[in-house]
């Protein structure tokens, strides 16, 4: 556990040391703060779900810019040989990876409360859905980055393994949207596909609701990628 | 210390590393050596458990870097080929995260770092970027991280490459240091670098081991291409039949160069003639403007088995 830990802590200091980490940061607390101004007058509902809804959309860009460097850059610079030959676990390194990025995507996070801050200073917010709905986000940014992850781990280039992260997260948003109002496809397979679209899951934490199917989707989906993100990296070594 | 049994590694249809044995003892300095491409860093990648062989087996004080990989990978000091490190951590830092993913504690540590950055001479630049090192000082860096938790067991993939004659000459000095509590292999194209320094030598070309023992074995093997020569002002035939009679001659060559007979002499293997040489000149009342005695270098002898392995390889291929 403490040599995950560490492998998270050094992922979370070097992304701070890259410049897209800056260009995220500051391209999230933009984009927030102006969905969250469009929507604040005088006679609307003081609350942050309109703007968690925008928000959600925002991620599909932007987490992948996160973890689109977590393995590819060591698969590309070597440094992923000391890695794999220090006496640690493919497991340890893909959670580890992982962590530090959901360290950082905590960082992203911040603006938000500050806008909820300002929200507070006006009016008087119902805080139960506004922490739903921070849960959702925080769980919809942890399934995103173990796919970013996963999308690393199988390629050497940034750009391609950002263009994958993005590509799946589309199959679990856009795909699962607008499929499932196709004429061709039947009713049971449009209850499977409303149920893993990510949207509509998230959709629930932000309407203040929680149900156990919505963590059981969530933390089945990090699971998922994770651990294909192992099984790939484990792979490298056998071609 | 180190056991191999019959090692192969196929890259698709490329044979990189043709059925290795080799054991290597507690405490001793091996010099793996052979041209680029001839399957070193396969080798120590193999060695160390990040690539697995296509067959065989690879143990390291009993534990099979496979099988038992972590307790295996906690035994080895490795120094990868190039020294990759992240750019964005200061030497110090980085070390200290080398240290935590080999459980060691603080204080360990620190006693540690303290100790490797005086050996590695690092000492003045702890605190710098790696990004902003030189080559020589990044080279340090791969050596300090590898050295930092006391493993029996050090690989180091060309710890010289890039490096001046000053660096290198410091390098070696610190793996003579090393001697005797660590077992080192250390890869190099370069014979002399790892000629005084390495107990024994393999040479590998084309995926195996072309030859092996101590640089004095070695050298002894090459000196058996010696031969000796000398000119002197007398009749080529003479020289050729007087010459001949001498004991631990094997055969004589003489051609005329500028009025001077040049006699070359092979002697039989492991004779020196040399005394026996100057004395029929002297009887023989022939002056003497040239003697000299060539003994084929060690390089020469890598240079040849190597080719020879190259051109076989070529041979097979076509």
């Amino acid at each position: 556990m403490s040599q995950t830990l560490t492998i998270a802590k050094r992922e979370l200091t070097s992304l701070f040391c890259s410049p897209i980490a800056y260009v995220v940061l500051g391209l999230f607390a933009f984009g927030t703060g102006m969905i969250f101004f469009l929507g604040f007058a005088p006679g609307l509902a003081a609350g942050m779900r309109s703007t968690f809804d925008s928000v959600v959309w925002l991620m599909i860009f932007l987490v992948p810019a996160i973890s689109m460097r977590l393995i590819s850059d060591e698969l590309r610079n070597g440094t992923v040989e000391p890695l794999m030959t220090a006496p640690i676990t493919d497991v340890q390194v893909v959670m580890g990876k992982w962590l530090g990025a959901m360290g950082f995507y905590a960082a992203l996070l911040a603006p938000l409360c500050v806008l909820v801050l300002v929200l507070e200073v006006n009016a008087s917010p119902d805080y139960g859905p506004i922490l739903t709905g921070l849960t959702g986000l925080v769980l919809v940014g942890g399934l995103y980055l173990a796919i970013g992850t996963f999308a690393s781990a199988a390629t050497q280039n940034q750009i391609i393994a950002f263009l994958l992260t993005v590509f799946v997260i589309c199959v679990f948003t856009i795909a699962m949207y607008f499929l499932p109002r196709a004429s061709f496809v039947s009713p049971p397979w449009q209850q499977a596909m409303y149920y893993l679209n990510v949207n509509m899951q998230f959709e629930d934490f932000n309407k203040g609701l929680i149900d156990t199917s919505n963590f059981v989707y969530f933390v089945s989906g990090i699971t998922l990628f994770l651990f294909l993100a192992v099984k790939v990296l484990e792979s490298r070594r056998w071609r | 210390m180190i056991e191999v049994e019959n090692l192969v590694k196929w890259y698709g249809q490329t044979l990189a590393v043709d059925n290795l044995n080799f054991t290597i003892p507690r405490g001793q300095i091996v010099g793996f050596l052979g041209p680029n491409g001839a399957g070193k860093t396969t080798t120590l990648r193999m060695l160390t458990g990040y690539l697995p062989p296509t067959s065989g087996r690879v143990t390291l004080d009993g534990h099979d870097v496979l099988t038992d990989s972590l307790r295996a990978r906690a035994k080895i000091g490795y120094l990868p080929e190039s020294t990759p490190l992240y750019p964005e951590m200061r030497v110090e830092e980085y070390l200290h995260y080398r240290g935590k993913l080999h459980r060691m504690d603080r204080d360990t540590r620190r006693r540690r770092i303290d100790t490797v950055c005086d050996q590695c001479g690092l000492a003045q630049v702890r605190r710098r970027l790696i990004g902003q090192l030189s080559k020589g000082n990044k080279q340090r860096v791969g050596l300090a991280q590898a050295m930092l938790h006391e493993p029996p067991v050090l690989i180091l993939d060309e710890p010289t490459a890039g490096l001046d004659p000053n660096q290198i000459t410091h390098v070696r000095e610190l793996i003579d240091q090393l001697r005797g509590e660590h077992t080192i292999i250390l890869s190099t194209h370069i014979l002399p670098e790892v000629e005084r320094l390495a107990d024994r030598l393999m040479v590998i070309a084309g995926g195996a081991i072309v030859a092996q023992g101590t640089p004095e074995e070695l050298r002894s093997s090459v000196s058996a291409g010696s031969r000796i020569l000398i000119e002197v002002n007398a009749q080529p035939q003479d020289v050729s039949k007087a010459l001949g009679q001498v004991s631990g001659v094997k055969q004589v060559e003489t051609a005329t160069n500028d009025g001077w007979c040049r006699a070359t002499v092979t002697p039989k293997d492991n004779a020196d003639p040399r005394e026996a040489i100057g004395q029929t000149a002297l009887h023989h009342g022939w002056t003497v403007r040239e003697m000299r005695y060539e003994t084929a270098s060690l390089e020469q002898f890598f240079v040849q088995v190597t080719a020879q392995q190259g051109r076989a390889a070529t041979e097979d291929a076509a």
